[in-house]
């Protein structure tokens, strides 16, 4: 399986500063914005295994990049991380198509553990997939 | 649900002569001891946030902050419902530090008004806004690290402005680079003149009158003639080959001649070429701050740079490279002057790879008017190495250490006196130029490496390690630490910080990312990973392994990619802004300045941080309850009594519904007319055979100094003192705030056979010992209320303990346990003498409760098992 693409987007520089180091070091190839807009562009150009996306609630957008991310690349997992943690904010994340929800501050170790699940997973649906096309074997 | 209302509801029949309820003012009294607990939790929480782990934003800081605000508010808002006084002087010093925090916040810097001149054994990293990034990194390097540097003192950022504006030379200069027409030319007459003016600038009188009282302390502290090296230090300039030899250096200059120079290194802020370089990089002028560090001139025999990392083309690979020369290193650094090259391995002990050495013809000295000038080096010098093999291992030792510090390959300017001493001048990362692009190397020799073991353990300090294990106990010498080891050891201990400038990384069995040693750890940036609850076991002694500390796996061998990696990541999160302002916040929020309520000091106006003022209520406030029910005593027919038998505790006992059966108007009263079945119970735990020790615990002469406060108070608190410690009393409840020495102890229980509504709270302070003796006794505290199924918290130097719905024999069990444990510790911290001591202790008190208390499960034997901490969040 070829490495895992993953998408940061979180408009704080250290955020992403953080994250990307961590994850290549973790053998993942990674790719960091800190504006909305030039993530969406580039989520149209090419495709991600997991776009990790801050949760803005400030200006209108709020859950329209969650929506938008799950709308351009819906076999993507997309992990919400915010700073804005309640039951309804996760929820909706959740309605509007987020696989996992991070509160802020949360360790290094999690995301990256959050991440490896998340490959792990990925790998048993190919090979599910991949299952009923193989002739059964009396 | 009901219990604490019944409590309130108890309380409320008793009136003040002011018609506040006891029931409201109680109320407030329990409500600063949680608001107290919270700030504490708070404070150790945005602490944990600097090892690395976590990965927060500006808005987590943020939001750290206006909690503490909040809590800090209401805390003396709680106090002044308390002591019905308005509280002006802690309001006061709240709104100072609140502002303080927001400046920073809005990174307005905080200079104005602030000190001229500072000694740079006051100055760490946060000071830069102070005295700029050179020298802030230069105290770091001595009062971190520890490693000498030449001694001085900074001329600060607030003094250039104050030096400046009352010149008009601020409004100069900006008024000057508004009207530039862009030409060369311009630039060049702006410069000259505001150049000129600089140098026919008066310096305010304050100013001088500071300088010429640290060249004195300098000079007394030196004897013999003075000379000083001015250097710039300004906003932004820290080393990271920004700004690299834009300033001007003064070397060699005379007392009578520091003015003068001062002058110099300033205007040289606004020389052409300085200018130029500012305005290509979009400065503004409000950015412009320029510090000075005036420090003594090193007497070089011996002086050059060290890189830390460079590709040795012979060899190929990595090893360290040593430039040398005789007399100053000014003449290395321009490359005026051939210098010996060698190079040397970087591992250790560091032997030389290869060596080249030059002819030395000529060498620079200062000059006896200040200034430094050539003089031929003495014929049987010339060709011989400047170096001793000796002096390339200290050399090659203090590059590492300095380059684990700030987890890059490391340009050190360094030089050896006229006695021999290791002097470094300077330290800043070194360029590489690679780096960037290593994913799957790392990827691919992690892979293939054998694991010890991985997902163990809480990281205390992120980052990696790669060394031999160095097995540690309590009876391990660490003054015989090797350099660059790994520390693998069952407990965590501050003890260790001995030894964290030689250890490149720390592993322990138990232990917690709040505890003192992992504080150190991350001041030392010690990649450290704690509790992983059986290295010692896993790994031996020699072992070569590499310690990952961001994913807790242990490799065997050593990965060098895995290192590299660290070394090369484009920023290290220790010098982000984040960091750097959480650390500064940290700076006006945690220390504990107000440690001795006796001292005159101890009052609000000397509440310098949140710590401070909370420190400062919880003292007062369990003084206002007891003067409060003492006030009513002499108002009113009062349930305030005085235990006259029992423990010498000075207990005023306050009633407050069948808690005793005395007369409500009787001013004492005896143990035998206590009703209190939770207070009755902890006082019987005290009193038995051993736990009150009244002799004075023989003070070992280590502990002295540190204690000797606590022991002058504990031996004038004899019969005629009065020590002041409540307890309120229901027939099921009590609510006891004792200070015994210095540590404090708060029990809050509820015991009745209805279960559900069982808890014990308990809380434990520790005293002003030495940091060391204090976090074991914390430590002893923690083990024994665990093995008494307490859930156990511990923050530093505050032990938690919380149970709850436990039937009530087993509830006055625990109660009794702990009279004893209050007992027992109340002077432990003297006799603290070793870790050992911990367990030995442990053991001693399990053994002497067994009577009156059997611990549940006190077939465990000690060692192995540690209280889990639970961050506050």
């Amino acid at each position: 399986m070829p490495r895992l693409r993953i998408l940061v987007l979180d408009d704080e520089p250290i955020v992403c500063k953080r994250l990307k180091p961590a994850f290549q070091k973790a053998g993942y190839e990674v790719e960091t914005f800190t504006d909305s807009a030039s993530a969406l562009t580039r989520m149209a150009e090419t495709s991600f295994d997991v776009v990790i996306t801050d949760l803005k609630m400030e200006g209108a957008d709020g859950f329209q990049v969650v929506e938008r991310a799950h709308e351009l690349l819906p076999g993507a997992r997309i992990v919400v991380i915010t700073g804005f943690a309640t039951l309804d904010t996760a929820k909706e994340s959740f309605r509007k198509g987020a696989f996992d929800f991070v509160a802020k501050p949360f360790k290094l170790g999690g995301i990256i553990d959050c991440v490896r699940r998340i490959e792990a997973e990925m790998k048993t649906q190919e090979h599910a997939k991949e299952t009923p096309h193989e002739p059964p074997h009396f | 649900m009901g219990i604490i209302a019944h409590i309130a509801d108890m309380l409320a029949s008793w009136r003040s002569d002011r018609g506040v309820t006891f029931a409201l003012l109680f109320k407030k009294f329990k409500s600063i001891l949680v608001r107290n607990n919270r700030i504490l939790e708070l404070m150790a929480d945005m602490g944990d946030k600097l090892g690395g782990e976590y990965i927060f934003d500006r808005k987590y800081i943020e939001d750290a902050c206006a909690s503490l605000d909040d809590q800090v508010f209401k805390l003396i808002s709680d106090m002044s419902v308390l002591t019905q006084r308005k509280n002006t002087a802690l309001f006061l010093a709240f709104e100072r530090i609140q502002h303080q925090l927001q400046e920073e916040i809005a990174g307005r810097r905080n200079v104005q008004g602030g000190r001229l001149a500072l000694p740079f054994s006051d100055i760490g990293i946060e000071a830069e806004d102070e005295v700029g990034g050179k020298i802030s990194q230069l105290g770091d390097l001595s009062n971190r690290l520890h490693l000498r540097t030449p001694d001085g003192f900074a001329i600060t950022t607030a003094a250039f402005f104050t030096f400046m504006s009352r010149n008009g030379l601020l409004e100069m200069a900006e008024n000057g680079i508004a009207a530039w027409d862009g030409s060369e030319q311009a630039l060049h007459e702006l410069a000259d003149q505001m150049q000129e003016s600089i140098m026919d600038s008066p310096l305010p009188w304050g100013m001088v009158a500071q300088i010429d009282a640290m060249v004195g302390v300098l000079s007394a502290n030196k004897g013999g003639p003075l000379r000083l090296a001015l250097r710039s230090s300004a906003w932004g300039e820290d080393g990271d080959s920004s700004f690299a030899g834009q300033y001007d250096t003064q070397l060699n200059v005379p007392p009578d001649r520091v003015v003068e120079a001062y002058k110099a290194v300033i205007a040289s802020t606004y020389s052409i070429e300085a200018w130029r370089y500012r305005l290509d990089r979009g400065y503004q002028e409000n950015e412009v701050a320029m510090a000075v560090g005036c420090q003594l001139m090193a007497e070089s025999q011996i002086s050059g740079v060290l890189f830390t990392c460079t590709q040795n083309l012979d060899k190929g690979c990595e090893s360290m490279v040593v430039s040398a020369t005789w007399g100053g290193g000014a003449a290395v650094v321009s490359g005026e002057t051939a210098t010996d090259t060698i190079f040397l391995s970087r591992t250790p002990p560091y032997h030389a790879l290869t060596r080249a050495i030059a002819h030395k013809a000529r060498r620079l000295v200062p000059a006896t008017r200040g200034d430094l000038v050539w003089e031929d080096v003495p014929q049987e010098l010339q060709d011989i190495p400047c170096l001793t093999d000796a002096q390339l291992e200290q050399l090659a030792r203090v590059g590492m250490s300095l380059e684990r510090y700030y987890k890059r390959p490391q340009d050190v300017e360094w030089t050896f006196d006229a006695c021999g001493e290791l002097l470094i001048l300077q330290s800043r990362p070194l360029r590489t130029g690679d780096g960037g692009g290593q994913d799957a190397p790392v990827q691919d020799a992690t892979s293939k490496a054998e694991v010890i073991f991985s997902g163990k353990g809480l990281v205390a300090q992120r980052g990696v390690a790669v060394g031999k294990v160095v097995l540690v106990d309590h009876n391990t010498d660490l003054d015989q630490f090797p350099e660059g080891g790994i520390l693998v050891s069952k407990f965590t201990s501050p003890r260790y910080a001995r030894v964290m400038r030689r250890a490149c990384g720390i592993i322990t069995d138990v232990g917690s990312p709040t505890g003192h040693m992992a504080t150190i750890a991350r001041e030392q940036r010690v990649p450290a990973l704690v509790n992983t609850e059986d290295a010692t076991s896993l790994l031996r002694n020699g072992d070569e392994i590499t310690l990952d500390a961001t994913e807790n796996v242990v490799y065997r061998g050593r990965i060098v990619e895995l290192d590299r990696f660290e070394r090369t990541e484009a920023d290290m999160f220790e010098e982000s802004y984040e960091y750097r302002l959480l650390r500064r916040l940290l700076k006006r929020i945690a220390p504990l300045n107000l440690v001795d309520p006796h001292s005159e000091d101890f009052k609000p106006q000397a509440c310098r941080t949140y710590h401070d003022i909370t420190r400062y209520i919880h003292e007062k406030a369990v003084e206002a309850l007891v003067d409060l029910s003492q006030r009513h005593k002499a108002l009113h027919h009062a349930p305030a009594h005085r235990l006259v038998d029992g423990p010498p505790l000075g207990l005023t006992v306050i009633d407050a519904g069948g808690g005793v059966n005395c007369p409500p108007q009787a001013a004492s009263m005896t143990m035998d007319q206590l009703a209190s079945v939770p207070l009755l119970a902890f006082l019987e735990g005290l009193t038995v055979a051993g736990m009150w020790d009244t002799a004075p615990v023989p003070v070992d002469l280590g502990s002295f100094m540190s204690s000797f406060t606590r022991t002058f108070t504990a031996s004038t608190a004899g019969a005629n003192t009065v020590v002041r410690n409540l307890a309120v009393v229901l027939r099921e409840y009590m609510n006891v705030n004792m200070r015994l020495g210095y540590h404090y102890n708060t029990i809050d229980a509820y015991i009745s056979d209805q279960i559900n509504d069982n808890y014990v709270y308990f809380r434990f302070l520790g005293g002003v010992t030495e940091l060391v003796r204090r976090s074991r006794r914390a430590r002893f505290v923690a083990e024994v209320l665990d093995r008494f199924d307490f859930r156990v918290e511990v923050h530093g130097d505050l032990v938690v303990g919380r149970i709850k719905k436990l039937s009530e024999t087993r509830m006055l069990l625990r109660m009794r346990m702990l009279g004893g444990l209050v007992g027992y510790a109340r002077q432990l911290d003297a006799r603290m003498s070793s870790d050992a001591k911990v367990a030995e202790h442990v053991r001693a008190f399990m053994e002497a409760i067994a009577a009156i208390a059997p611990a549940s499960h006190n077939d465990r034997t000690g060692g192995g098992h540690a209280p889990t901490a639970h961050s506050g969040a």
